[in-house]
């Protein structure tokens, strides 16, 4: 079945990892429903019993009335405890399979066909994302542990009701049974396509409302505004028609489930009518069906949220299973290469296209050799960075590499403190090492007037930094790293000219020893090269070194600042 | 009525005002309005549904005392079917209740967003307190969200749980007045017990979102620097500590979740504790132990039966609104944060859109007489009582030192946002309110940076536009020479914001837009060669110039080889700041 191969990576995830208090957290909810149970079918047995015994006299007081009364306060506090247990060991489960699905996650995401298309479109995969997971978040708590909970009770039903009628023991079990677990199941499965439509919706909502805010001034000066923001509330109807749909899937299960519960008990009467003139059973026992029946259906409750959120973690479970899944080992490292940069007739294509970006690019980088990749974007320059660093596979030809250390466009901070995110570069890092790295970049002076220093915490994505320190403190990670060969892609992008002008001095002052590779389009970047190599479509158009007379010509196209 | 409940119930179709948050940015604002009638009907079909429960006890305890008294079975029969017809109309009530609440609600989230996104779309760019683009995405698509369950379930439930206990008590009460009292201790007064769920719930659910939230970040925040990561060869490590941070939160939460857990259990024990106390004083009234509690007399066995299927029914609404407490929280957090949005600001000269615009318009004619622009205090004006006058077809460099106001001087003329004083006249027609949205639709804009919309190139350069079919966008193609990356993007979507798209690529896009559309009779480019390398510029330039033939063209500029193709330069003149 499709279904169970959509979700077996994640009942993998959770079952391979503490199935023993997954396990419990379920048996404790099955304890509690149980004592729930008893607790009114015991009370029901309880009157009837005395009712009979108090006519008489005698009867009254003979009638042991310890036991049961002993009986109803201990599952009255029972049912509290195991309560209370059993919201704690879930909530405990859930919250350790979560630590784990998000580092599975992480990893899923950090294979190299995901975290290119995680590069393309960050905000919606990410967006997305955060609604998957907070889907299967919810797999064991609303779905899981109330379904095994109202298993359990129908069954405890059936097996109680087997000592008076096993007929009816049968017939009662099989029904809720059944009708109890097979109406919400079969809801959740219908309510895939609401739950796809809606995650639909819910994404086009949001890319809409980005696209007004965003492109609020070219919409209005094309007449668009007016037709943008009834884009928005048309994702917004087609988001409120899946909501519409699915609230009637729950609602529909809140009313079969309401039937259910309603036929059972009137059903309960008139048997326990028929027993009770067949002198089967009597009176207190009779009563003690007709709660227990009553009861039973209290676990069932849970279920009625259950069945949408299975079709959520339905859909989610199919995105995020890919991800999910035992990660490929990483490929064979390429034969170590005895030059820096080695690239062999490398030809690379886009996932959805059939042009090349790169077609038959050979070149190789000499050992403290720096070169500057220019040509204008699109011209193939990031993704020949990207399949130095190893983020793209070639469609053919061979990429060799040194270890590289590779300082991105955007800087790239992380929530963390200053000590964690130079950390990244190298994970043994002394502090003294650190320092130096810092000082190298020009940011000692600043670490040293934080509040903790190294220890002093960063927000998301490096907040709290201006733009010119958090380019510093990644030029610092870069310099920790003490890779052979660096690659820079635009190094100084986005920074005011004398931050750019003195981190590209203290790139040069410490390059020495290290091979460069970068991708720029500024000639106070490009100056710091002795190799420019000129890429038009994806080829090779120039290559000169700094006694060219052409290296100067080309310098000059470059943006002047 | 509450002041929570004063506050959500201004939440009504058609009610202008919004929120007490409402209320306090837009003082003018005051009318007050009751719930909407679909959700009181919703609520009054979800108590009475609740409340078929007291029949349905009636018949069931009368069957089983018919049972105990040695009736035939036949005698079962009618109740049994009373039993089932009345079960059926609860379970309809309930659905039909249920479904009206929520359509209720959504109906309501539907226009809250409308009016919060139309607020939006009529904010004046050059507004500096306008909402990121961001925190408007996350308002509108996810925190919005919260209102339905709050508006849809919290409410009727809490009427619920004010009613029905009551409801109970009173047909208990009269048979006796012991057990009534039993139910009455074990809820003592039910605004201390509500208190004590409103607590506990407080207490979980939001420290547990909270840390939710924060792991969630945790992982949007390592998979935005993945690049980076990977490129340390540091996923390994990323992830080990990815689930040491998750299994610290998890150890820290479950500190908060004892206790708060530890406070939602006693809300059991006082309602297991309830129904059992109710058991065990009924079995010893009948034993004749205790002898008081039914006004003097002895309960029946159907009586006393009676009183106990209602006792769990009393404590239900307690528990089921305890369960959805959190929503409370959230959902009118969500309420302030749209009536924040849907909030004032400077808005766009005029209407959203034209009616569509007449294909052939002659060129723009442009006069500023004395205009003037300031942000904040009128001590630092931006423009300066302006004189400017341009030729119908005359191409313009607006030049100035930065900050000297050549953007917003753009933006005034586009009636993107209203001048403080003096008018603008584009081909002899005053801007105002009236007539700036037509005037728009004759004018192409060249921003900076364009933005890029999700979707394909071509949806790009249509933008959604009637009459732009094949041909017309061939022809643009071809104008701005962007026929080679039309032919390898294909129909690919393009990257977020334009990721793959050179900055080159994005303006040649950009002025494929106002090629393709009718032509404009003004075109108004900011800084269009900023950031570009000279051989893409001087591009840009051609293709510039290659649109706007024929036309009249303002350019706001740094760039003297820009500046030099044009047929005047207008230098914005440096203004005094007051002290």
């Amino acid at each position: 079945m499709t279904m169970l191969r959509t979700l077996r990576p994640v009942f993998a995830l959770f079952w391979g990892h503490d199935r023993r208090r997954l396990a419990c957290g379920a048996l404790l909810s099955l304890t509690t429903a149980l004592a729930g149970i008893a607790l009114l079918g015991l009370s029901g047995w309880f009157l009837a019993a005395t009712a009979l015994a108090g006519a008489s006299v005698a009867t009254a007081l003979t009638f042991d009335v310890f036991m049961p009364s002993a009986g109803i306060r201990l599952l009255a506090l029972g049912r509290t405890a195991s309560r209370y247990g059993e919201r704690l060991v879930t909530h405990d489960a859930t919250l350790r399979v979560l630590a784990l699905l998000r580092e599975k996650l992480f990893r899923g995401w950090a294979q190299p066909d995901a975290a290119h298309a995680l590069a393309h479109h960050p905000s919606r995969l990410l967006f997305r994302l955060t609604i998957d997971i907070d889907a299967l978040d919810s797999l064991y708590l609303r779905v899981i542990v109330p379904a095994l909970a109202s298993a359990g009770a129908a069954l405890a039903l059936a097996a109680a009701l087997a000592f008076v009628d096993p007929t009816l023991a049968l017939v009662a079990g099989s029904v809720l049974l059944g009708v109890g677990l097979g109406l919400p199941f079969m809801a959740g499965q219908r309510a895939q396509a609401a739950s796809r439509r809606r995650a639909h919706a819910l994404e086009a909502l949001r890319a809409r409302t980005i696209d007004l805010v965003r492109g609020q001034a070219d919409l209005a000066m094309a007449n668009r505004l007016g037709a943008q923001l009834r884009a928005v509330t048309a994702a917004d109807q087609r988001l409120g028609e899946a909501d519409l749909a699915l609230n009637r899937t729950e609602t529909n299960v809140s009313f079969g489930l309401g039937i259910l519960g309603t036929v059972l008990l009137s059903g309960m009467v008139v048997a326990g009518a028929v027993l009770a003139e067949q002198d089967v059973i009597g009176a207190p026992v009779a009563a003690l069906c007709v709660l227990l029946t009553l009861a039973v259906l209290e676990p069932f409750a849970g279920l009625r949220r259950g069945a949408v959120e299975f079709g959520r973690t339905l859909l989610a479970a199919q995105r995020l299973g890919p991800r999910l899944s035992p990660t490929a080992p990483a490929p064979a490292a390429a034969p170590a290469s005895a030059m820096p940069v080695q690239l062999d007739a490398v030809t690379l294509h886009h996932a959805c296209s059939s042009r090349p970006v790169l077609s038959g690019i050979s070149l190789t980088v000499a050992p403290g050799e720096r070169v500057a990749l220019i040509g204008v974007s699109g011209a193939g320059k990031s993704t020949l960075l990207a399949a130095l660093a190893g983020d793209l596979a070639p469609t053919s030809g061979t990429v060799r590499t040194q270890p590289t250390s590779l300082l991105t466009q955007r800087t790239e901070l992380f929530r963390d403190s200053v000590r964690g995110n130079l950390a990244l570069a190298d994970p043994d890092a002394s502090d003294a090492a650190m320092l130096a790295a810092l000082h190298a970049a020009g940011l000692d002076a600043v670490v040293a007037a934080l509040p903790s220093g190294l220890d002093t915490r960063l927000g998301e994505g490096g907040a709290g930094l201006s733009a010119g320190q958090a380019r510093r403190l990644a030029l610092a990670r870069l310099l920790l790293r003490n890779a052979p060969v660096w690659l820079l892609d635009e190094p100084t992008e986005g920074l005011d000219g004398d931050t750019a002008r003195d981190v590209i001095a203290r790139l040069a002052s410490r390059a020495i020893g290290h091979s460069l590779v970068m991708a720029t389009h500024t000639q106070r970047e490009a100056a710091l090269a002795d190799r420019l190599i000129w890429l038009r479509d994806g080829t090779i158009a120039a290559d000169c070194r700094r006694h060219d007379p052409d290296f100067s010509t080309l310098l000059a196209t470059l943006r002047p600042d | 009525m509450t002041a929570t409940e004063a506050a959500t119930a201004r939440v009504a179709p058609g009610a202008p005002g919004l929120h007490e948050a409402a209320q306090s940015h837009n003082p003018a604002d005051k009318t007050t309005t009751v719930s909407p009638p679909p959700l009181r009907t919703a609520v009054a079909l979800q108590v009475a549904a609740a409340l078929i429960w007291l029949p349905q006890a009636a018949l069931i305890a009368f069957a089983i005392g018919g049972i105990a008294d040695g009736a035939p079975a036949s005698a079962a029969l009618l109740p049994a079917a009373l039993i089932l017809a009345l079960g059926i109309l609860r379970a309809a009530l309930d659905r039909t209740g249920t479904r009206l609440a929520f359509a209720s609600a959504r109906t309501q989230l539907s226009r809250l967003r409308d009016r919060a996104t139309e607020a939006v779309a009529s904010r004046s760019p050059l507004d500096a307190s306008r909402p990121s683009s961001g925190l408007v995405a996350s308002t509108l698509a996810e925190q919005a969200e919260a209102i339905v369950p709050y508006l849809a379930r919290f409410r009727p439930l809490r009427m619920k749980a004010t009613i029905v206990p009551l409801v109970l008590l009173a047909a208990i009460a009269p048979l006796s007045w012991a057990a009534a009292l039993v139910l009455l201790m074990a809820a003592p007064v039910i605004p201390v017990f509500m208190a004590l769920i409103g607590w506990q719930a407080k207490a979980a659910s939001e420290r547990q979102l909270v840390e939710m939230s924060d792991m969630n970040a945790f992982l949007l925040d390592r998979l935005r620097g993945l690049a980076t990561i990977r490129a340390f060869d540091a996923v390994d490590r990323t992830a080990r500590q990815l689930y040491a941070n998750a299994e610290r939160l998890r150890v820290s939460t479950m500190v908060v979740l004892r206790i708060a857990f530890l406070s939602s259990a006693v809300l059991e024990l006082f309602a297991a504790l309830g129904v059992a106390l109710v058991a065990v004083y009924v079995g010893f009234h009948y034993l004749g132990e205790l002898n008081f509690g039914a006004w003097g007399a002895k309960l029946t066995l159907t009586q006393g039966l009676f009183i106990l299927l209602l006792a769990p029914a009393f404590f239900e609404p307690l528990r089921d609104l305890s369960s959805v407490w959190h929503d409370r929280a959230a959902g009118e957090a969500g309420l302030d944060a749209l009536a924040r949005l849907a909030d004032g600001g400077t808005r766009l000269v005029g209407a959203l859109e034209a009616p569509a615009p007449s294909p052939s318009a002659t060129p723009f004619s442009v006069a500023t007489d004395t205009l003037s622009f300031h942000y904040g205090a009128p001590s630092h004006p931006v423009l300066d009582r302006l004189d400017l006058s341009i030729r119908p077809g005359e191409h313009v460099a607006l030049m100035a030192h930065s900050g000297g106001g050549k953007s917003t001087l753009l933006a005034l003329l586009a009636g993107l946002a209203p001048a403080t004083a003096g008018t603008i006249r584009l081909g002899g027609t005053p801007l105002t309110p009236a007539t700036a949205a037509t005037l728009r639709a004759h004018i192409a804009w060249l921003g900076q940076p364009p933005h890029i919309f999700s979707g394909t190139l071509a949806g790009n350069i249509r933008l959604g536009r009637p009459g732009i079919g094949t041909p017309q966008l061939s022809r643009a193609l071809a104008t701005v020479q962007l026929e080679d990356v039309a032919a390898r993007r294909g129909s690919a979507p393009i990257g977020e914001s334009g990721a793959g798209l050179s900055g080159g690529e994005a303006l040649r896009l950009a002025l494929a837009r106002a090629a393709a559309g009718p032509r404009p009779a003004l075109i108004l480019a900011d800084e269009p060669t900023a950031h570009l390398d000279r051989e893409t510029a001087n591009d840009v330039i051609e293709r510039l110039l290659a649109v706007a033939s024929g036309t009249t063209l303002i350019v706001a500029t740094h760039d003297p080889v820009l500046a030099a193709r044009l047929d005047r330069i207008v230098t914005l003149p440096a203004i005094e700041v007051q002290p």
